[in-house]
Formats: C-alpha cells, sequence, structure tokens
C-alpha cells in the first residue's frame, strides 16, 4: 500500500478511490478527490491543510454525516459507506462541541450509552468513569451554557468517548480555546488517548500542532492528499512544494541537474559547487535539467566567506532572541534564509556583509514537479 | 465636523407623531376600562366606581355560553393548527431545498395575505355546499376554519426557532446512535418547545379575536364572543359589553405576556 501499511481487517480505517462531488453539471463541486488512506488501530493521525483543503469534509464522509460520491470507507474491516452516523462506532468531537443545551454535563456524556439501550447502571458508571477521566466531577449536574471553553471541550471530549467508539474523529477542536488553554488541552488529548488507546482522527490546519501531536500526518490540499507520513517525514522530506511550504519555513533554489544515481542527483548549487540531492520515489531528472531544491533555515549554517558550499551577501538580519533568521542574496541572485542559534552573545551580521553558508550532509531534498 | 448617521428621532414633527400614534393606540382601551368600571349607564359621565357591570357579565348565560364556545374553539384550533404547523417548519427547514420550496412558504402564509373578507365568503360558499350535501351542521366548521387560520401564525414562530437551531446537534445526536425518530424526540422536540408553545399562544389569541371568518362560518347558535359582543352592541351599547371587553383584554394580555417569556427564552 501507498503509505506502507499492510492494508489487514486490523486496520483502523481503510479508505479507498474515495470522491465527494457536491452539485451537478457545470456547478459541481469536487470536495474530495481520489482519497486512499489508510489508518491504524492505536494511531494519532492527522489531517492537515489550509481551510476548504476538504480535510473536514473527509472527516465528515468517516462520520456518516456526507456519503462519498465514489470510493469505499472501511472501519475495522466493515464497509461502512451507506450506513448512517448512528450506525458507526465511531464518535465525533465538534468544532463548536454541539453540546445539547437542554441537557446537564452527565446526561450529555451518558447520551450515547442512553441510545445504545445500555442498563441504568452501566450508564451510570460509565458517565461517572469519563467524568474523572477529563476532570469534571464536580461539574456533572452543570448546563452546558455555565461550563468554560476548555470546560465544554472536556465534556465534548468525554461524550464522545464514552461509547467507547473504535475510533474518535476531532474536527478541529482546539481552534475555539486561547493560546494557553490550547496547549494545555493539547496535552490532554494526548494523554487521553494514551489512557483509552482509542484510535484519533484530528483535523487542524495548525502545522505546529499537527507535528507535536501526531503519530502520522496526512498533509491535504484541493481535495487530495499530498503526502503521509511521521511528522519527521513531512518536516524533513516533503516531496511538494505546497507541504514543504505550508509545514515550517523553507528556502526553494532552482538548480540544474549534473548527473543521477539510485534515489539521488547530484545538482550544481548556486556558486558552481556541487551537492547530492534526494529525490523523491521514481523521479529520474535527466542531466541538465532544472530541478527545484529545498533546504530548512536551520539546515544550513553561516560561516566565514570563501567556506561553505555557498557564498552570498547579506540583505538583512532579523534578531528573535532564540535565534537570528538572517537573509541573504546567493551569488546568482536567488534569495535565502538561514536560521542561526544564538547560542551564545554573537554579533548579528549587517547588510551587506559578505557570508559563506555551509549544508549539513544529506539535507537537500528535491521536490516533485 | 462629525458625521452623524441617520437618525429617525431628528426627523422634524418625531416626538409628535410619536405621541399622537401612542394616543390613539391606547387612550380608547384606557377609556373602555375606565368606564366598564362606571357607576352608571353612561359611556361618557363618571358617576363612581362599581363593580355592577362585572357582576352582571358573569351573570349572564349566553355570556358564559359564547365564552365558553370561544375558548374551547381557540384551544383546538390552535392546538390542531400547531401540530401541522410544526410538521410545515420541519419539512421546510429540515430537508434539502426541493423544487416548489418558496410556493409550499407562500401557500402555508396564504392566510396572511389574503384579506379575510375574501376567505370568509369563499368559505361562506364551500361550507354552504358541504352543508346541502352532508347535513352536518356543527362546530367542525368553525375549528376547520380557524385551524387553517391560525396556521401561519403558529409557523412562523416555530419556524424562526427551528432556523436558529444548531444542526450539529442532530448530527452529534446521530453520530452518538441516535436513531433519527430517537434525535427528534430526544433533542429536536425538547429544544423546540418555546416555538411550539409561541405559535400555540399565538394562535389561540388569534382564533379567540376573530370576527370576520366566525361570522360567514358560524351557523345559529354558534356564536363566539366577539361575534356576541358585536350583536349586542348593535341593539344597545352597555358598560357591560365594556366589561367583557376588559376581561377579554386582560386574558388577551396574560397570553401575549407568556408567549413573550417563552420566546425569549432561549437554549434553556
Amino acid at each position: 500500500m501507498k503509505d506502507g501499511s499492510d492494508g489487514t481487517a486490523t486496520d483502523a480505517i481503510e479508505i479507498v478511490g474515495l470522491d465527494k462531488v457536491y452539485g451537478q453539471g457545470a456547478g459541481a463541486f469536487r470536495a474530495l478527490t481520489g482519497i486512499d488512506l489508510t489508518i491504524r488501530s492505536g494511531e494519532f493521525f492527522t489531517l492537515l491543510g489550509p481551510s476548504g483543503c476538504g480535510k473536514t469534509t473527509l472527516l465528515r464522509v468517516i462520520a456518516g454525516f456526507e456519503n462519498p460520491t465514489e470510493g469505499s470507507v472501511r472501519i475495522s474491516g466493515e464497509e461502512v459507506a451507506h450506513l448512517g452516523p448512528n450506525k458507526r462506532q465511531v464518535n465525533t468531537v465538534f468544532q463548536n462541541y454541539a453540546l445539547f443545551p437542554h441537557m446537564t454535563v452527565a446526561q450529555n456524556i451518558g447520551f450515547g450509552l442512553r441510545m445504545l439501550g445500555r442498563s441504568r447502571t452501566e450508564v451510570a458508571a460509565t458517565t461517572a468513569e469519563m467524568l474523572r477521566l477529563v476532570r469534571m466531577e464536580e461539574l456533572a449536574q452543570r448546563r452546558p451554557a455555565e461550563l468554560s471553553g476548555g470546560q465544554q471541550q472536556r465534556v465534548a471530549l468525554a461524550r464522545a468517548l464514552a461509547p467507547h467508539p473504535r475510533v474518535l474523529l476531532l474536527d478541529e477542536p482546539l481552534s475555539a480555546l486561547d493560546l494557553k488553554l490550547r496547549k494545555e488541552m493539547q496535552g490532554e488529548l494526548k494523554r487521553l488517548q494514551a489512557e483509552t488507546g482509542i484510535t484519533f482522527v484530528f483535523v487542524t490546519h495548525d502545522q505546529e500542532e499537527a507535528l507535536t501531536m501526531s503519530d502520522r500526518i496526512a498533509v491535504m490540499s484541493a481535495g487530495r492528499i499530498l503526502q503521509r507520513g511521521t511528522p519527521h517525514e513531512i518536516y524533513h522530506a516533503p516531496t511538494e512544494r505546497f507541504v514543504a511550504d505550508f509545514i515550517g519555513d523553507t528556502n526553494f533554489l532552482t538548480v540544474p541537474v549534473v548527473s543521477v544515481e539510485a534515489g539521488a542527483a547530484q545538482v550544481e548549487l548556486p556558486g558552481g559547487r556541487t551537492a547530492p540531492a534526494r529525490l523523491p520515489e521514481g523521479a529520474r531528472p535527466a542531466p541538465g535539467a532544472k530541478v527545484t531544491v529545498v533546504i530548512r533555515p536551520e539546515q544550513a549554517r553561516l560561516v566565514p566567506p570563501g567556506e561553505g558550499e555557498m557564498q552570498g551577501e547579506v540583505t538583512s538580519s532579523v534578531f528573535f532572541g532564540t535565534d537570528t533568521h538572517v537573509h541573504a542574496r546567493l551569488t546568482d541572485g536567488q534569495d535565502f534564509v538561514l536560521r542561526r542559534q544564538n547560542a551564545g552573545e554573537l554579533a548579528d551580521p549587517s547588510p551587506g556583509d559578505r557570508i559563506g553558508l555551509a549544508l549539513g550532509d544529506g539535507v537537500l531534498r528535491v521536490l516533485k514537479d | 465636523m462629525a458625521r452623524r448617521s441617520f437618525e429617525v428621532r431628528r426627523i422634524p414633527g418625531f416626538g409628535a407623531i410619536a405621541i399622537l400614534t401612542i394616543v390613539l393606540l391606547y387612550v380608547p382601551i384606557l377609556i373602555l376600562v375606565t368606564f366598564s368600571f362606571n357607576a352608571g349607564r353612561s359611556q361618557a359621565e363618571w358617576e363612581g366606581f362599581s363593580l355592577q357591570w362585572y357582576r352582571a357579565a358573569f351573570a349572564n348565560e349566553q355570556v358564559q355560553d359564547v365564552s365558553i364556545r370561544s375558548l374551547w374553539l381557540a384551544i383546538a384550533a390552535a392546538g390542531i393548527a400547531t401540530v401541522l404547523a410544526t410538521l410545515a417548519a420541519l419539512g421546510t427547514t429540515r430537508v434539502g431545498r426541493f423544487r416548489g420550496q418558496t410556493l409550499i412558504y407562500a401557500l402555508v402564509n396564504q392566510p396572511l395575505m389574503v384579506p379575510e373578507v375574501v376567505t370568509g365568503i369563499a368559505l361562506l360558499i364551500f361550507v354552504a355546499s358541504i352543508k346541502v350535501a352532508t347535513g352536518y351542521m356543527g362546530m367542525g366548521y368553525l375549528v376547520a376554519a380557524h385551524t387553517a387560520f391560525c396556521i401561519p401564525f403558529a409557523y412562523l414562530p416555530i419556524r424562526a426557532r427551528l432556523e436558529t437551531l444548531d444542526l450539529n446537534l442532530e448530527r452529534a445526536a446521530a453520530d452518538l446512535y441516535a436513531s433519527p425518530v430517537q434525535a427528534f424526540r430526544h433533542i429536536t422536540l425538547p429544544l423546540l418547545v418555546p416555538g411550539i408553545a409561541a405559535g400555540f399562544m399565538l394562535g389561540f389569541v388569534i382564533s379567540l379575536d376573530t370576527v370576520v371568518i366566525t361570522e360567514f362560518v358560524k351557523s345559529a347558535g354558534q356564536d363566539t364572543l366577539p361575534t356576541y359582543m358585536l350583536g349586542q352592541l348593535r341593539r344597545a351599547v352597555t358598560p357591560e359589553m365594556n366589561a367583557i371587553a376588559s376581561l377579554f383584554l386582560a386574558l388577551s394580555l396574560v397570553v401575549v405576556t407568556a408567549f413573550f417569556l417563552v420566546s425569549r427564552r432561549r437554549g434553556a
């Protein structure tokens, strides 16, 4: 399989050839195109992308709020594309929480179990357990309107976890919280996932949130999945320009290919030095062809002029405390940003200074066209 | 120079028009209520405080008769209209867009737009032909006519309430294993209660108050309070009518106040 899964029935979610089209004819809108995705059991999986990329639509298709136009959706091996949301063992944490305003916190949490026809004692016991899990025991008899945003968030989590679903879907659940609370809830979510062992599918547009929380990430744009992998793979080995640009800061350099070996190419850097650059899977550019390589700002070091792989002239320096961003123009006129850690009290380079840029071993990546 | 936004209070004559409007609206009512407590028969001369006209009204069997008929007619018509209006509101907000949606909206609200006299005459002819065909002369005609007239008044607050309900609440219920019927019973309906109560009360007041349609549709001996009062006033104007009207006003005020309180309640 594309994402390296063995595709057995133990996978939490398996999506094949999924399309979602709204409307018909000329006014039709393709929200999702050719989605193939396998999410393993117990994984913290993140759908990452800008607003309008289709990540929420994909989540709603998994939940059953939207029917796929084409393709299949399996949950724990069972085909569910034709089933309503009440027939799927997945629960959702909504962006606006969607707590039932006329019920108490405890009634909200017990709702799913009551609908499943569980006994009174089981509902009461699980509700109490969930209240403990999200540390809301004291507020069990409150109404949602009497809770703060963070507390509502916890109730929404407890309500969705109470029926012990196979998969928990989270639709940008932290976006309504302020920064401090968001950090706190990020840790809380990781803890809950570890304690319950439930597969989490998390939707966010916040790349930092995705990097810090996920086991694996799928980066989406314009209704397609562009790349999937661990946070390390996504950050260090982006295969598409969009992915490299969306996650972290990146330098893009257009360089000619000198020669091609298995999986790597020698490229000619600005200034004439050659360096190896890893090729994306299946790519074999011809020698002489221009390709785009990416280098993260922290992967280049500031060295005295004449040393290093590339030479440049400083155009500006921006001091951030822990590091300084040095903007430079390379010898062939391309721009480059370098991030220098301020380990000691170092002087920032001034505009007009000539500098050398040293690249770490194997940091260059060639992007897909 | 500060550019000021348009403000209606700065239009010349605003104060005068406002006062005139309030006087025309409320002074007649005030006079009516005042003279219902008059000791004499005059509608223009105050002769001292008395409750005699209220006593007379309560002792009048005909008044009791028509009042009870009015009340149960209003309850029946508003009740049926509320059920139908709830279904109509659900049918026009909880489904995808469909052809003829606007037409249905217009049809539901037709009684608000067609002059009452036209509806009255149309009903008169329609009802007469049914009476001839079936021989049935009961209250069914009035109940049906009032129900039709009450539907839009019940429909509007219910629809307004449904439109402000977060659709995610129903999705969350479905996500938590509620069948469509369970989701409606446990989530939509309880949250809709303020709208339904408001719709019922509005329909109740409208039915209680309707003269024209009742006048055209009623058979002999089916007078409601307003048509009875109209009939009495043709013969003689007595302060007894003032007393009845004042009581009528008090009842309407109670219901309208309840409507206001209920429709103001949000979310709870």
